[in-house]
């Protein structure tokens, strides 16, 4: 049973190609239909991934904020994307007199590609990834600096000055957090020795004393690490506590204000999707991938613990934006440069120290000492800098 | 000589399509690049050399530079092309229509020569160079091992020396931007 649910994905695709096979359709058609059929597996299961999240990112506020959110279509309200994706269809779409009509309307599509692109390197199962590149982790970073140019694009072309700032701040928010995300997730590849996310998986398997997982988050370099990861995850995705660029308070919604009907579904999805990947790139990097927590739960089959990470780091991402309140544009960045910077730098000698100590339990303590220390020197200089005092201000009485 | 080009279409045409996979993206490199020669707006010939950027990253990584392609789409698409943006962005126009350099009053035919000039000096010195005549190496099994085995091993100096530079860019411009202590 568990061999074929593990196997079941894959079996599925050699059967339909088989019976194609069989009417003599030829290798190369062969070839690209199972690539296709691939692709449309993997966009239509974010793409389902991303209706859920809508509904339940709403309900789970609402949840946090004791009230009942979406509860009037369907059952539970499980039919709310529907009827938001019928609303969006149907809305008409505005663009500005002065806006630069070929770059607002390229903007969402350029938003797109990246946040599609990224999902072809995850590892989704044992055995299980679309496309098995030699530097795959390399590639998710390299694809997703697309996003980028989309939101210049959106700010720019709207020719809204709300647009632009947004824009601004989202880009120097997303090239401020780039840098340690990046920097955090070399340490997994590092470790690995691969940049091929399957290799990373594969390096986290197995059990001590047949019963703690490997994954690099139970290590002192790779929670730190990891915990960085998630950080510039938040930051990559524009999701609370740092989603100050579509700030609907002080910024309209920044460089999507310009943007209506289904366009803005386009950014939407994007960001939704953007946020799976990278939920995924998380999972992959620092939570084993596919591997199961315990020796007896292997029962269940890999690519349903991807999944089930996956969800459950999303809803920690929904979960935080409950809880945070929005930080602003300067601390922001501060937040980046002098803190989360200097901490992955840590992260990153404390698992080169990891390695060469023979990953024991020695160096398991001296990596803990490289990655505590540095922390606790942040936390008191920080505190002694910013005295909790009453609060003054500057430009008003 | 036609219908010889549709047999092998037909028998594989991945196969023969896939000199395309380099050819296409190398005319989206050409058109956007000079695009972005003649474009009358700034930040319309911004987003075309990030086009043509990101055309060069894909022509090699059909060429199989996968590691080479992926770094130009990081390090070019993802910063340089927000640095040139900002650059247009921050200047006023008024500023640019003062600056004047030295090759000001030649115009556009004194530049296109200039500009084919130096194309061609290069292309002489490339195809006289002994590196244009030896045969060409196989392509390498593992390319991304292998760069990193050749940038820790035969030229970590290189590695060291490009890091402390980096490190000392970074220092300057946190020195520059710092306005309230000296």
């Amino acid at each position: 049973m568990t061999e074929f649910l593990e196997n079941a994905p894959i079996a599925l695709l050699a059967w339909f190609l088989g019976i194609l096979g069989s009417f003599g359709v030829p290798g190369w058609m062969l070839e690209i239909i199972s690539a296709l059929i691939v692709i449309g597996t993997v966009i239509g299961i974010f793409l389902g991934l991303f209706a859920l999240a809508s509904v339940m990112e709403r309900k789970i506020l609402a949840r946090v904020q004791n009230r009942f959110g979406p509860n009037r279509v369907g059952p539970f309200g499980l039919f709310q994307p529907v009827a938001d994706g019928i609303k969006m269809i149907t809305k008409e779409d505005l663009v500005p007199r002065g806006a630069d009509r070929i770059v607002h309307f390229l903007a969402p599509v350029v938003m797109m590609v990246p946040a599609l692109l990224v999902l072809a390197i995850l590892p989704y199962g044992r055995g299980m990834v679309p496309a098995e590149l030699d530097a795959g982790i390399l590639y998710f970073f390299a694809v997703g600096a697309g996003t980028e140019v989309a939101v210049f694009m959106a700010g720019w072309g709207s020719n809204n000055k709300y647009s632009m700032l947004g824009a601004m701040r989202a880009i120097a928010q997303l090239i401020s957090y780039e840098i340690p995300l990046v920097m955090s997730g070399i340490t997994a590849a590092m470790i690995a020795g691969s940049l091929m996310p399957s290799a990373i998986v594969a390096a986290q398997g197995g059990f001590i004393f047949g019963f703690i997982p490997q994954w690099f988050v139970l290590t002192p370099w790779g929670f730190t690490a990891g915990l960085i990861f998630y950080i510039g995850a938040l930051a990559e995705s524009n999701r609370s506590p740092f989603d100050l660029p579509e700030g609907e308070s002080e910024l309209v919604a920044g460089h999507l204000t310009e943007y209506s009907g289904f366009k803005y579904a386009t950014f939407f999805m994007a960001e939704y999707v953007g946020m799976f990947a990278i939920c995924g790139m998380l999972v992959t990097l620092f939570l084993g991938g596919w591997q199961a927590p315990l020796p007896f739960l292997t029962i269940i089959p890999s690519w349903a613990w991807f999944l089930g990470k996956v969800c459950f780091v999303a809803f920690t991402m929904i979960w935080v934006r409950a809880t945070l309140p929005r930080l602003r544009i300067d601390h922001l960045l501060a937040f980046a440069w002098k803190f989360l910077l200097p901490m992955s730098f840590a992260a990153f000698f404390s698992a080169a120290c990891w390695h060469f100590a023979g990953r024991g339990l020695v160096a398991w303590l001296l990596s803990l000492a490289i990655v505590a220390i540095p922390y606790l020197a942040f936390g008191i200089h920080f505190s002694s800098r910013f005295a909790i005092s009453r609060r003054t201000y500057r430009f008003s009485e | 000589m036609m219908h010889a080009a549709l047999e092998s279409f037909c028998a594989d045409p991945v196969k023969f399509l896939a000199p395309w996979f380099v050819l296409l993206p190398a005319f989206v490199l050409l058109l956007s690049a000079a695009a972005a020669v003649v474009m009358r707006n700034l930040i319309h010939a911004a987003l075309c050399l990030t086009l043509s950027f990101i055309a060069l990253g894909v022509v090699f990584i059909a060429l199989g530079a996968e590691f080479v392609g992926l770094v130009q789409l990081l390090v070019y698409v993802g910063a340089v092309a927000m640095v040139i943006v900002f650059a247009i962005l921050l200047t006023r126009p008024e500023q640019l229509e003062k600056s004047r350099s030295v090759f000001s009053g030649i115009g556009p035919a004194g530049g296109a020569a200039i500009a084919f000039g130096l194309l061609a000096t290069l292309l002489g010195f490339i195809f006289a160079s002994p590196l244009a005549k030896k045969p060409l190496p196989a392509p390498a099994v593992a390319p991304v091992a292998n760069i990193g085995e050749a940038l820790m091993g035969n030229h970590v100096v290189a590695l060291i020396v490009i890091g402390v530079l980096l490190t000392a860019a970074l220092v300057g411009a946190a020195v520059i931007a710092m306005e309230d202590q000296p």
